[in-house]
């Protein structure tokens, strides 16, 4: 007897289409361990001990007698930007996507473990018209439809400046169609970031910016409630 | 941030718009609006304040200066424009024994004043941004902070015993085991005594040595202001804000004054606080200011940053000339040289987070606005490495997905495992997991009474993430491939092993490798890090399949509920029109219909269908079902079919 295939979980294909979509443009799918280090989760990325920017992210630590140096579950794919740059130099291009945890009550729009997709691009030049047109080419094609990209102020301490992105689908009669939506935070890399990691903030400039994957599930598949990804319960993956 | 828009008016003068264009205004180039209300008649902002600008933007006169940059007009009242010219007296001393911490510290003698209820328009402010009204005097401590961002505390000169005829506040480290009586939380009526480790910093009454304030945390009720009082003090300081904080945090005390010291604002505004606070009282509660001491002892400067056309406009993706940059930087009340190509910014003095040349041209970016950047198309470049671990695992995915296995994500967090966390979520998610297998457990267990409703014979699900385990002095971790199958619904049986070796053994087909899978119970788990190691680098992804466009329905929350049906109708008859026919007859709690049985014998042909039905709203009972069964058969016959 035929069996009737199985179904991936929304997630990963979300990821394995974003993978496709910034591996056209030379973009490469990095990754780093969800187990991270304090350093490299908060200092490297500019976010120091006791500033009130570290409450941005409510924090998993592991134990202090487990490990010889601070260790927490990554609150962001951030880390993996200070880890890349710290053995490559410029020209870079990567995507980071990957689990990451936040110690916060959950509800239909928040869970305590979600996907991030990161971005990185440094090389001599960049701008923010670098990063604007990045992710219009990213969400039109993602979402299947012309999409326009817009900017606001905002602050993340891995980025100067730093902007909040909306995006609205220009074409199609998708429910989101002609709509501003908040999609995710950017904005130049810091050069502090630049720095630690020893390339010469003078002379290159970089765009980073940091989406939850869910939230794109969220939107792309119409799913109510964030923490049904992660229930597994084939009554939901097997609509995908 | 609750902002009052008619105090932010006093500031701006008639250019302010409207709450609404002060919320796009201040949404597209400062900071986004949460929402706005309508307070006893005055409209209410609620504004979130980004981390890098609380430090002057936690309150009106911060807010109203973003908005008057922004509408290109100067302030028509602006508290910080003038330095103070305060007159000083020597009734007070005050003793700094910790610079570090706190580098600037003033008080202000005002004799004379009489305790009353504030005015109403002082009321009013105060209520429409969530404050409780007290008396004048507390009110205008209250009122000077969410203006200028300074917080400021009264004392009864009166109640404060002197020294040498002066008073005296000194400002140490608290010893470890002193205590100190704080002031009533809010809607509380007791004082709060706290024990201290001795990182803490105190103010201190020199003449006995009594800690009488958690400095930049919390005040005391010692010397505190009543109905009586004629004569007072009023205190304002600069603390560290790491210190700050951390004291903050340990005692869980995050009030409105640690708020503002934690985030570093000006060492330059306690002495504006004077100006303010003692014009205030003297309107609202009459005396007279008898004079200010102002211990400063490390002043801080914002510097002189070097700001280029060429960077500004590198980062920002623009083509502005220095003399516009220039321009956009002044708005902000930085002063600006402009030397052709290269300005000199420095940032005025309450911007403390104005360090670095990026820093200014955010400022510039937001100022001319961010809309005015241009998209540049990204080239078409040569093809990244391919990442092994993305590759190897949709390969995988595929050749799963072809056996039947459905893809599954679960919980990172269990109940019990080999590696703990610190600080947990819940007691039942204390530690991260070690395997899937658990996990995979759990899915068939809670799937296999599904199988109806999806139309499945069985369950087959896969999970590729990361599992955790402790070395001697690290976490490790690795990505592990877990593989679970069950066919019945009271657990593991003989045919589940079957359809899990054959899968375990296709994936060996696949990688060319023979795997150490760990199987128990109808699950199999390997360890794919270790896995990839051994695999060769591939060299470019395979197209990801094209999916027609899904849309989610939620799950009803309610048990489905399964019949069999088998007929016999005609030869000719097909078995979408039975299925129409069924459908139709069952109406909307029918949520699935399945053929799962099929043969022809002396020009007949027997259909068995397996009918779920499933309700959004509740439970439905075997009675419920009956009766839609009956209608069902009615239908059934009515075509001249036989029910078999």
């Amino acid at each position: 007897m035929q069996i009737k295939p199985g179904h991936q979980h929304p997630m990963t294909r979300m990821i394995a289409e974003i993978n496709e979509i910034f591996s056209h443009i030379g973009y490469e799918f990095v990754e780093g361990p969800e187990a991270e280090l304090e350093e490299y989760n908060f200092d490297r990325v500019n976010v120091p001990k006791d500033h009130p920017s570290r409450d941005m992210q409510d924090t998993f630590w592991f134990k202090n007698q487990d490990v010889s140096r601070p260790t927490l579950l990554r609150t962001h794919t951030s880390p993996v930007q200070a880890r890349f740059m710290e053995n490559n130099q410029p020209p870079i291009r990567i995507i980071v996507p990957g689990k990451v945890f936040r110690n916060e009550a959950t509800d239909a729009t928040h869970e305590a473990q979600f996907y991030q997709v990161e971005g990185l691009y440094v090389d001599e030049g960049v701008s923010l018209g670098h990063l604007k047109g990045v992710l219009e080419y990213f969400f039109s094609h993602f979402f299947s439809g012309k999409t326009e990209v817009r900017f606001r102020p905002s602050f993340f301490p891995f980025v100067e400046p730093g902007i909040e992105v909306d995006m609205k689908l220009l074409e199609g009669d998708s429910k989101l169609a002609g709509k501003w939506i908040e999609v995710m935070g950017a904005g130049m890399v810091h050069p502090n970031l630049l720095k630690v990691a020893g390339i010469d903030s003078e002379k290159y400039s970089g765009f980073a910016f940091g989406m939850g994957i869910d939230r794109l599930g969220v939107m792309k598949y119409g799913v109510e409630d964030v923490r049904d990804f992660y229930t597994g319960d084939l009554r939901f993956v097997n609509q995908f | 941030m609750k902002v009052v828009h008619s105090w932010l008016k006093e500031y701006v003068g008639e250019a302010l718009p409207d709450a609404q264009g002060v919320e796009a205004l201040l949404n597209f180039h400062a900071f986004e609006i949460d929402g706005v209300e309508v307070v006893e008649g005055e409209t209410v902002l609620d504004v979130d304040v980004l981390p890098n600008r609380s430090s002057d933007c936690l309150c009106h006169r911060g807010i109203a200066r973003e908005l008057a940059a922004n509408l290109d007009v100067p302030m028509t009242y602006d508290p910080l424009a003038t330095t103070p010219n305060l007159p000083e007296t020597d009734q007070i001393q005050v003793t700094i024994q910790n610079q570090e911490a706190c580098p600037r510290f003033t008080a202000s003698l005002l004799q004379g004043v009489t305790v009353a209820d504030s005015p109403d328009w002082l009321q009013k402010r105060l209520r429409a941004i969530g404050q409780r009204p007290i008396n004048n005097i507390v009110d205008a401590t209250n009122y000077v902070m969410y203006a200028i961002g300074q917080p400021l505390h009264a004392y009864d000169a009166d109640l404060f015993p002197k020294t040498d005829g002066a008073w005296e506040f000194v400002v140490r480290d608290a010893k470890a085991g002193e205590t100190v009586s704080l002031l009533a939380e809010g809607g509380k009526t007791e004082e709060r005594v706290v024990e201290l480790t001795g990182e803490e910093l105190l103010i201190v009454d020199g003449s006995s040595d009594t800690p009488i304030g958690l400095a930049g945390v919390k005040g005391g009720s010692y010397a505190g202001v009543h109905a009586g009082t004629k004569n007072i003090i009023v205190e304002a300081a600069h603390f560290h804000p790491t210190l700050t904080r951390q004291t903050a945090r340990r005692l869980g005390i995050v009030i409105d004054a640690s708020k503002r010291f934690e985030n570093e604002p000006s060492r330059e505004l306690p002495l504006y606080a004077q100006s303010e606070i003692i014009q205030l009282i003297t309107d609202i509660a009459g005396g007279e200011c008898a004079g200010v001491i102002d211990e400063y002892l490390e002043k801080v400067t914002n510097p002189t940053v070097v700001v280029t056309t060429k960077k500004t406009n590198s980062l920002l993706g623009l083509s502005l000339d220095a003399a516009k940059i220039a321009q956009l930087i002044a708005r902000t009340g930085s002063k600006v040289t402009n030397d052709g190509e290269t300005l000199s910014a420095t940032g005025p003095f309450e911007r403390t987070d104005l360090q670095i040349e990026e820093d200014f041209i955010e400022e510039v970016g937001r100022l001319y606005g961010l809309d005015k950047i241009e998209s540049i198309v990204p080239e078409k470049t040569a093809l990244p490495p391919v990442n092994a671990r993305q590759y190897y695992t949709e390969q995988i995915r595929q050749t799963l997905l072809s056996l039947g296995f459905s893809e599954v994500i679960t919980s990172s967090f269990q109940k019990k495992a080999t590696v703990q966390l610190q600080n947990a979520l819940a007691s039942d998610k204390s530690y991260v997991r070690s395997s899937l297998a658990k996990n995979l457990h759990s899915v068939l267990d809670a799937n296999i009474s599904h199988v109806d409703l999806l139309g499945i014979k069985d369950v087959r699900v896969f999970e590729i993430g990361t599992v955790f385990s402790k070395s001697d002095t690290a976490i490790t971790e690795h990505v592990s491939l877990g593989l679970g199958v069950r066919t019945k619904g009271n657990g593991f049986s003989a045919p589940d092993e079957r359809i899990l070796v054959d899968a375990c053994e296709k994936i060996e087909d696949l990688l060319g490798l023979s795997l150490a899978w760990e199987k128990e119970k109808g699950v199999a788990e390997l360890d794919l890090s270790t896995v990839l190691t051994q695999l060769a680098t591939p060299n470019v992804y395979e197209p990801v399949s094209t999916q027609t466009p899904v849309q989610y329905t939620p799950v009803s929350p309610y048990p489905a509920i399964s019949r069999d049906i088998a007929l016999w109708v005609g030869e000719s008859v097909d078995p979408k029109t039975v299925e129409s026919v069924i459908t139709a007859a069952a109406g909307p709690l029918l949520v699935r219909i399945d053929l799962f049985d099929e043969f022809s014998k002396d020009g007949r042909t027997s259909y068995g269908f397996r009918i779920v039905f499933q309700s959004f709203e509740k439970t439905l009972t075997d009675a419920q079902i009956a009766a839609v069964m009956q209608t069902v058969n009615a239908a059934v016959v009515q075509q001249e079919w036989k029910v078999r």
